[in-house]
């Protein structure tokens, strides 16, 4: 059956473009779509090279810089190269004016050099867009067709930049080359240290298991349910040809959640095999006794968690409908490969029941033995220790940050982050945000307007540079009136407007507009770029740049603000909202299954309050140690629920078992002696994960840090306020147990 | 051997070689002043259009002209002269109501636009004949009609911004009905096509359609009240005569 559904593995679609899972009907995104479709891709890849300590303004760098643009020109999925030799001109000559191209030829004299140094020193918003401020750097801005994915654009655009400008220092940036990169940098840093932490999960389960065999049927579950899921989502594509089956950045968390539940049953079963084994002497028995414990509480777990991944299926994302269909086939095999597979191959072993593994307690369960007797002899403080931590965790939770700049992900003295920095330092930032106007654009009204807003926004620290057509009617302005600065402005008369651009189209480009203006001139965008900042100073600058449009355009000019990182800001709101819509949805049905399977409502409350403690507790730590939520450490929730639920319902499956045949002075202690052990080695060993704290990127470490956190979380949870819970009403759950 | 001499010499004797079509081509005969008003509409890829109307009176095969713009209404009373020469630059000049001014526009890029348009002024200039290298391709039939093939290659001199051009000439009038120019990439850049009419034993324009093909966008161009021979000054081709629009 494995091999079956494995073989769709080949039909596995890695697809890296985070555009795609945004859905379509969000407010930002529409006008994202409507500034696409209008002014073409807003996605742009920055390029800036030169040399430190060097001036740019050489025929060599020219010539680099003209060799740059024509081999970008000749990429089909470029739409339009911007630097100093693609731009144009406007010159006053003897009284007349001439449009001409900023670099005339692609080998100039020194004479001609200095002819656009002098220009660009007369044009300085002109200058601060291509050339850096010490004169070291040209800027080239690259922007894609817009139905080209990020992902094959950045590959395209780095191939030629690369090959073009060896010689000399590079520095890439943009919205576009940041989000194409990073989905595929992640996931590479994802695969390898996914690989550590399975050696430091081995390492774990055999220095406790101290058996090779055992652990090696551990990990069979676990690669074989891990083949099912992508072999499930391989064909789930090929089949449907649905983008939801797509295997996207939001789905590498997929392998490490299925690992943890995976190991989870595996380990459990292993773990009582071990323990009858003691008891039996006899492997069919021991097999027997342990399966007839366990096939309830790992079919429970894995319906309960199935039925909290489904909820996914709900999500505005459609990565996330795949997501949750997919992962719970991979649970399903992970609960049919433990539940038939693994004992018919442990059955097939001859174990040594003298072995140390088998006659003797590991560390874990010697521990678990002190925990159980903390908790049976001071089960009020160890259920009000809970509480408070749980507390605690509530405090922290207001404080949640959400930051989505993707620059926030690489840590200072990464090449990528070095990058960002060296554009907003030398460069006019690469951050970009715009701002759609609508309305009749050679109004001088409103491009008057439109210069306000402009000079509004500037006013803002962090952003360095705006641009709009605004500026290029200011230009032709000056250029006509003689090149006389004081004419550095907007015409008051719609005619004087209406003759520049005609004028200017007698010998201008007629696409030279284009990304300013459209077509009909009914709208225009004002282009701001700004330093890299925070999620929290996007969310103050459009607030702010909203107000100020509410007090100074009317009604009939519609103006929106936008820009990836506030279409990115929006989703990751939407799937903060779908995660917590999912986790209360997935704590009701865990709550319902629970109570209808052992025939009572106090069960369900039981297996959901560690779970829930863990949650608030991990989202709390999150809110005081100033992590910040984005669209990976949202997914976080998902862990704990899938790992939480099996160790609650692993407790309270046993507790009512042992309470049938045990004197209920010594039922918590067994039932935390018998559970106990598995839960902390299945924590510990999940812990490897941790190994995600060394990424490069700071999300990934989040996850590393959490997920250790979730594994103490919930399996203390359960051990601490679960145990210390059901022993304070053990009479009562005894008493009214069937 | 002497038979087949004698039979394929009438046919050696009357072939062209592409010279000599681009030679019939410029010996075409053409009015010496032409009148016309003209309406062009230019379309972008998402289907948005604009549309000029203008005036316009040229002399010496368009080598001198003078155009009036009289819509869209934001634009009218605008109005655009030029005068090429063989040895120099061309010369462009535009009156702009709004600021009461004449401006020169720069004329030194060929391949640039001609008002937003996917003509340029290159498209717009007389074919220097010894700038060019030309070849005679394989006849075609074009809408029904017997065409000479002509491919042009523009020599260095001829500084285009093409790489060549393939022509489709009707044989009977010598029309140029269709053309397909390749950029300097050897890409095919624009598609054109042309219509025309008779008038006094002339082939006159009525109709110009090009697609600038990596852009998708299209110009057409539709004469009207066209009139020929109407004895028109060289005088009129000054700066001067652009501020007022004429009664045609």
């Amino acid at each position: 059956m494995t091999t079956i559904m494995g073989s769709g593995i080949r039909f596995l679609i890695m697809d890296d473009d985070m555009m795609k899972m945004l859905p379509k009907e969000m407010d930002s995104k529409l006008t994202w779509d409507a500034i696409q479709d209008e002014f073409g891709s807003t996605e742009i890849i920055f390029i800036a090279f030169g040399s430190k300590g060097k001036t740019i303004y050489s025929s060599q760098a020219l010539e680099t810089l003209w060799s740059l643009s024509e081999q970008l020109n000749g990429l089909s999925t470029v739409d339009d190269v911007s630097n100093i030799s693609t731009a144009t001109r406007i010159d006053v000559i003897d009284g007349f004016m001439e449009i001409n191209d900023l670099q005339p030829s692609k080998n100039l004299t020194d004479k001609e050099v200095e002819k656009i140094k002098k220009y660009l020193n007369k044009n300085l918003n002109l200058k601060k867009q291509f050339i850096s401020q010490k004169e070291e750097y040209f800027l080239t801005i690259i922007q894609p067709y817009d139905i080209i994915g990020l992902d094959e654009f950045r590959n395209d655009v780095v191939s030629i930049g690369d090959s073009v400008l060896s010689g000399y220092e590079i520095h890439y940036g943009g919205t576009a080359y940041v989000t194409g990169s990073v989905p595929q940098l992640i996931r590479e840093d994802i695969q390898s240290l996914i690989k550590v932490g399975l050696l430091i999960m081995v390492s774990i389960l055999l220095f406790n298991l101290r058996s090779f065999p055992a652990v090696g049927m551990v990990m069979m579950v676990i690669v074989l349910s891990l083949v099912s899921m992508m072999g499930f989502m391989g064909w789930a594509y090929r089949l449907t040809g649905s983008d939801k089956f797509l295997f996207a950045l939001l789905n590498t968390s997929m392998p490490i959640i299925l690992l943890t539940i995976a190991n989870s049953d595996g380990v459990h079963v292993m773990t009582k095999f071990f323990r009858e084994m003691r008891i039996h002497n006899n492997i069919h028995d021991a097999i027997s006794s342990s399966m007839h414990a366990l096939l309830i509480p790992i079919f429970l777990t894995s319906i309960t968690t199935i039925a909290a991944f489904l909820t996914m299926i709900s999500s505005p994302l459609e990565p996330l409908f795949g997501y949750g269909i997919s992962i719970s086939v991979g649970i399903a095999s992970a609960w049919l490969l433990s539940s038939i597979l693994l004992p018919a191959i442990i059955s097939l072993k001859k174990w040594d029941q003298y072995s140390k593994a088998i006659a003797e307690p590991s560390i874990f369960e010697k521990l678990i033995d002190r925990i159980g007797f903390i908790v049976i002899q001071h089960p009020k403080y160890v259920f009000a220790a809970g509480i408070l931590l749980v507390l605690f965790g509530l405090t922290g939770l207001s404080k949640i940050k959400v930051d989505v700049n993707v620059a926030s992900f690489f840590k200072p003295g990464t090449e990528i982050r070095d990058s960002m920095d060296f554009m907003d330092k030398e460069m006019s930032g690469t951050l970009d945000l715009r701002v759609r106007v609508e309305g009749h654009i050679k109004d001088p009204v409103l491009l008057q307007k439109m210069d306000s807003l402009q000079t509004f926004i500037e006013g803002h620290e962090e952003i360095l540079v705006t641009y709009s057509i605004a500026d290029m009617v200011k230009q032709m302005h000056r250029s006509v009136m003689d090149d006389s600065l004081k004419y550095e402005s907007i015409p008051e008369e719609q005619e004087k407007i209406n003759n520049l651009f005609t004028m200017y189209s007698m010998s201008g480009n007629p696409d030279d507009f284009s990304t300013m203006v459209t077509y009909d001139y009914s709208s225009g965008l004002i282009t701001a770029l700004s330093s890299v900042i925070s999620t929290e100073a996007v969310f103050s600058f459009v607030n702010s740049t909203k107000r100020y449009i509410d007090k100074h355009f009317d009604n009939s000019n519609k103006v929106d603000v936008t820009g990836m990182i506030v279409v990115i800001r929006d989703m990751v709101i939407l799937i903060i909202q779908s995660s917590v819509f999912s986790i209360f949805i997935s704590l009701i049905l865990i709550g319902l299954i629970t109570s209808l399977f052992f025939k009572r409502v106090l069960w369900g409350l039981l297996a959901i309050l560690p779970l829930t403690g863990a949650i608030i507790l991990n989202f709390g730590l999150m809110g005081h140690f100033n992590l910040s939520l984005n669209h990976i450490t949202a997914i976080l929730s998902s862990i704990i629920i899938g790992v939480g639920v099996d160790f609650a319902i692993h407790f309270i499956s046993q507790f009512r078992n042992l309470s049938r045949s045990i004197n209920p002075t010594q039922l918590s202690s067994d039932v935390i002696q018998d559970v106990g052990y598995p839960i902390i080695l299945d924590a510990a060993s999940n812990m490897g994960f941790g190994a995600l704290l060394f990424s490069a990127f700071i999300p990934v470490q989040y996850i590393g840090g959490l997920m250790v956190f979730a594994m103490i979380s919930t399996s203390l949870g359960t051990l601490t306020l679960l145990s210390s819970l059901t022993e304070l009403l053990k009479n009562r759950l005894v008493e009214k147990g069937e | 051997m002497k038979v087949l001499i004698i039979l394929f010499f009438p046919i050696i004797l009357i072939a062209q070689t592409g010279k000599e079509i681009a030679l019939m081509i410029d010996k075409k005969r053409a009015p010496k002043d032409l009148t016309n008003k003209s309406r062009m509409i230019l379309t972008n890829s998402k289907g948005k259009a604009r549309t000029n109307t203008m005036v316009s009176k040229s002399i010496n095969k368009n080598k001198k002209q003078i155009i009036w713009f009289l819509e869209p209404k934001d634009d009218r009373g605008v109005s655009f002269l030029k005068i090429e020469y063989d040895d120099r630059d061309d010369e462009m000049r535009m009156w702009l109501p709004g600021f009461k001014k004449v401006r020169r526009i720069s004329a030194k890029k060929k391949g640039d636009s001609f008002m937003g348009s996917d003509l340029s002024f290159e498209d717009l200039s007389n074919r220097e004949l010894n700038y060019n290298n030309y070849n005679r391709l394989e006849d075609q039939i074009v809408g029904g009609k017997d065409c000479y093939v002509l491919e042009t290659i523009p020599k260095m001199e001829a500084k285009s911004s093409y790489s060549k051009h393939i022509s489709f000439i009707d044989k009977k009038t010598v029309n140029l009905l269709k053309e397909n120019s390749f950029d300097k990439r050897r890409k095919l850049k624009k598609e054109k096509e042309f219509q025309y009419i008779t008038l006094d034993d002339y082939q006159i324009l009525k109709r110009v359609f090009v697609k600038d093909i990596p852009s998708q966008h299209t110009t057409e161009v539709i004469f009207s009240d066209i009139m020929i021979d109407q004895g028109i000054d060289g005088k009129l081709f000054h700066e001067k005569n652009l501020k007022r629009i004429p009664r045609q």
